[in-house]
């Protein structure tokens, strides 16, 4: 178990988000390689399904991150927006068997470079500790 | 579609990226990826001959996609989207594929580093797969601009904007131009606020591209950025540009109100002149108080006025709008420091008023029927929640203006006592010279906490009880005036404009920048744009500052008589959309409604109003809304290829 190494799958909203990575890449900060960046516009145009569909394919991890409310969003509240979907989808992830360490929704605004570092470095050891996703329900 | 053909590109950026990731391995890698006929690496792919290379291979290998992995589509996004247009390629065929911030620069292990950048490649070409051409549209834009609010940033904006040739329409509430910084005594010790309010307005009068409406209100805006629609309310004034301000009329009009021009300080019959430079220059009646006895009618020698004006409705197109509709003084509840329960204790914006020339006591300081012999200033009310029901902010101008005023006050008057009791002193920037001036002034200055000063009226006198934090200890200061320096809230009126402008406001009641950074002076809606206090407490030189920002973005955008709308917007397929209306709810900007065709109801995107969120695709329940650029296929076929190498479908 100790040569896990999980796969998390990451939407980026492209003003916070987003751009705290390419920070934590112009500061030359250090992550564990563990993690595939999707960039979209808004948080808010991230769909359950795709987490569904992260999870379906094989993710280990799946994080959505965003600006900060209440008024850090390009789009005024998209931010909101996937904070509804988001709290929602964890229930039902649990729900699935998902244990609640795979799936994260942070805000994390386009200065902070050392919060995606963080963010990663919890992330990858939480998911080392809890090992890959095995679905748990049983099918006949 | 055709057969997809994807070039791929990968940069060393010098040692940058080839320092850490093995770029040829991943050049190789690509070539294996499906839809892939050429993949090369070069050292500077955002250099001319790197750019070439592009270039040559979308000739002669008819490329229709290309990939580049290299740094972060902040970078150089715009610079390979250029690139490849030259070639003739829609520019929206690239993807870039960001292994350099995202890989090189924060991974160590090269083999860890390549294996991901290979992975990073495989998603960008999995998307690129599913790109399509989008076209840019193109709108014709007015070159006109509806000001909404004539205070100093109001004004500031309308003459930049008419300077360089725009015609402007400033819209405003009131009977005359000018907002409240016309009413400030002095803005600073040697600045009458008349005087420079005066000098705007006079730039104004002389200026034929702008047109002043007063009176009037914004009742409708429609269309987007370059074709608004303004409908505006124009309230009667009864009065015309006939009057020459006799004064006859006003002798015998029967009504009396409270002056809100001299902030409730004297009283004003209900056909008035607001103050000495109002403009336009002539009398006005209040047709909320008139009650059209005919009186004035009856004296005026020059036919100026006539009762039976009413209200008109005028319908303005232009490109963009400012909202510089300022804010309100705080309203001190009765009690609130002993403020309604005598006379002695007054507000800023009155002491203001009596230190004006023009004033009803021509600038004598007469509070309560005498010039007092001591008077305090008691800070923060309203603001840094310093009492119940106040706001949480720093309204900004109240301990400079304070400042200001006692320094006037010791100029005219040395013999009088002058105390400042403050929580914090905020003379940001060069007004701190305003706080050292005021302690040569023998001005004394008493600090509070959290424990806030009591006002006791009493047969003897004011009192004000007050526990020094310097010195930690009560003191009891007997004063024959107290003036409240009152802070700033959102104007009373702001949910009408919200409803009317939709634009949004923010936690403490203004209006929100759509980013304070990022897009400053624009609210979220293109084409609408903010100045002054509107969106926040702010001086009377921040204020005229923003205005002339304002008035620069919307040059900007309107200057080139056209608009150019991003294509990466929202796109309904109308045969999946069933017109739910899900999409209406959840659009930030109103940019999707519902229409009727054939009978069918079907969600339509106003293109210029869209600004590309994508929150409507999320929400679609079937998928009938699609975000162009970031559609359902193109984000899943990157999440499946990041785990499974293999292609979506």
């Amino acid at each position: 178990m100790a040569d896990f190494e999980p796969k998390i799958i990451v939407f980026a909203c492209n003003w916070c988000t987003y751009a705290a990575i390419d920070l934590a890449g112009t500061s030359r900060l250090s992550y564990p390689p563990n993690v595939r960046v999707i960039r979209v516009m808004c948080s808010g145009r991230v769909d359950p399904q795709f987490v569904l569909e992260a999870f379906a394919d094989g993710a280990d991890g799946v994080i959505v991150a965003g600006c900060h409310p209440p008024a850090d969003c390009h789009y005024i509240e998209g931010n909101y927006k996937a904070y509804r979907r988001f709290e929602l989808l964890k229930r039902i992830l649990e729900s699935f068997g998902i244990e609640k360490e795979r799936f994260r929704l942070e805000w994390i605004s386009a200065a902070e470079a050392s919060k995606w570092v963080q963010v990663v470095n919890e992330m990858v050891s939480d998911l080392r500790r809890i090992g890959a996703l095995k679905p748990k329900l049983e099918v006949d | 579609m055709d057969e997809v053909r994807i070039g791929v590109y990968v940069c060393h950026c010098g040692f940058n990226i080839a320092g850490v990731v093995d770029v040829k391995k991943v050049a190789e890698y690509a070539k294996t990826l499906p839809g892939v006929v050429v993949a090369r690496d070069y050292v500077f792919m955002c250099s001319e001959p790197g750019q070439d290379l592009i270039k040559e291979d979308i000739k002669n290998q008819n490329l229709n996609r290309v990939v580049v992995a290299s740094c972060s589509p902040a970078l150089h996004e715009i610079t390979f989207r250029t690139a490849i247009s030259e070639a003739g390629l829609n520019k929206y065929l690239l993807e870039m594929a960001n292994i350099r911030e995202h890989c090189s620069w924060v991974h160590h292990e090269k083999e860890k580093a390549t294996e991901k950048a290979m992975e990073i490649v495989r998603m960008a070409v999995a998307k690129a797969r599913y790109l399509e051409p989008l076209e840019e549209l193109e709108v014709e834009a007015k070159k006109s601009v509806l000001v909404l609010g004539g205070g100093v940033a109001g004004i500031r904006a309308a003459l930049e904007l008419a300077n360089y040739g725009f015609d402007v329409y400033i819209v405003e509430k009131s009977p005359t131009i000018g907002g409240k910084a016309a009413l400030i005594g002095y803005i600073d010790p040697k600045t009458k606020g008349a005087e420079v309010v005066s000098k705007m307005v006079e730039k104004i009068r002389d200026c034929p591209k702008i047109q002043v409406f007063t009176s009037a209100e914004l009742v409708q805006l429609t269309g987007s950025a370059g074709n608004y629609v303004a409908k505006l309310r124009l309230n009667p004034r009864f009065v015309n540009s006939r009057c020459t301000r006799c004064g006859e009329c006003e002798e015998v009009c029967p009504i009396e109100v409270s002056n809100e021009y001299n902030f409730g300080l004297d009283k004003r019959k209900a056909i008035f002149i607001p103050f000495k430079n109002a403009y336009p220059p002539y009398y006005a009646i209040d047709y909320r108080v008139c009650v059209k006895c005919g009186e004035c009618e009856k004296v005026c020698r020059y036919k100026a006025i006539n009762l039976k004006e009413e209200a008109k409705i005028v319908e303005l197109r232009v490109g963009a709008v400012i909202i510089a509709t300022g804010y309100d003084p705080y309203r001190p509840f009765k009690g609130e420091y002993g403020y309604g329960l005598s006379p002695n204790v007054i507000t800023l914006f009155q002491l203001e008023r009596l230190l004006d020339p023009e004033s009803p006591t021509k600038g004598e300081l007469i509070v309560g029927n005498k010039v007092p012999k001591s008077l305090a200033f008691i800070q923060c009310v309203g603001s840094r929640g310093t009492t119940l029901g106040a706001k949480s902010y720093c309204s900004r101008m109240c301990c400079t203006t304070a400042i200001n005023s006692a320094i006037k006050i010791k100029e005219k008057y040395p013999e009088m006592n002058v105390y400042i009791i403050y929580k914090d002193i905020m003379t940001y920037g060069s007004d701190e010279s305003l706080y050292e001036e005021a302690g040569k002034k023998l001005i004394n200055f008493i600090k509070f906490e959290e424990k806030i000063p009591k006002v006791t009226i009493s047969p003897e006198g004011l009192f004000i009880d007050v526990f020094e934090y310097t010195i930690q200890q009560e003191i009891r200061i007997p004063v024959e005036a107290i003036v409240l320096s009152i802070g700033m809230l959102p104007p009373r009126d702001i949910e009408e404009l919200i409803a009317v402008t939709r634009v949004s406001c923010g936690g403490e009641g203004f209006v929100r920048e759509a980013h304070l950074k990022l897009a400053p002076v624009e609210a979220p809606t293109k084409g609408i744009f903010l100045a002054g206090c509107i969106t926040g407490p702010k001086n009377i030189l921040e204020s005229i500052r923003m205005g002339s920002a304002a008035a620069a973005k919307a040059m900007s955008l309107l200057s080139k008589g056209k608009i150019t709308i991003e294509p990466m917007i929202a796109q309904v397929d109308e045969e999946r959309c069933s017109g739910c209306g899900i999409c209406v709810a959840v659009c930030p900007y109103s940019a999707i409604s519902i229409k009727s065709v054939n009978g069918d109801r079907i969600a339509k995107v106003e293109k210029a109003l869209c600004m590309g969120c994508g929150t409507c695709n999320a929400s679609c329940p079937s998928g009938a809304m699609q975000h162009l650029g970031f559609k359902d296929v193109q984000l899943l076929a990157q999440t499946v290829a990041a785990l499974r190498g293999e292609s979506y479908g």
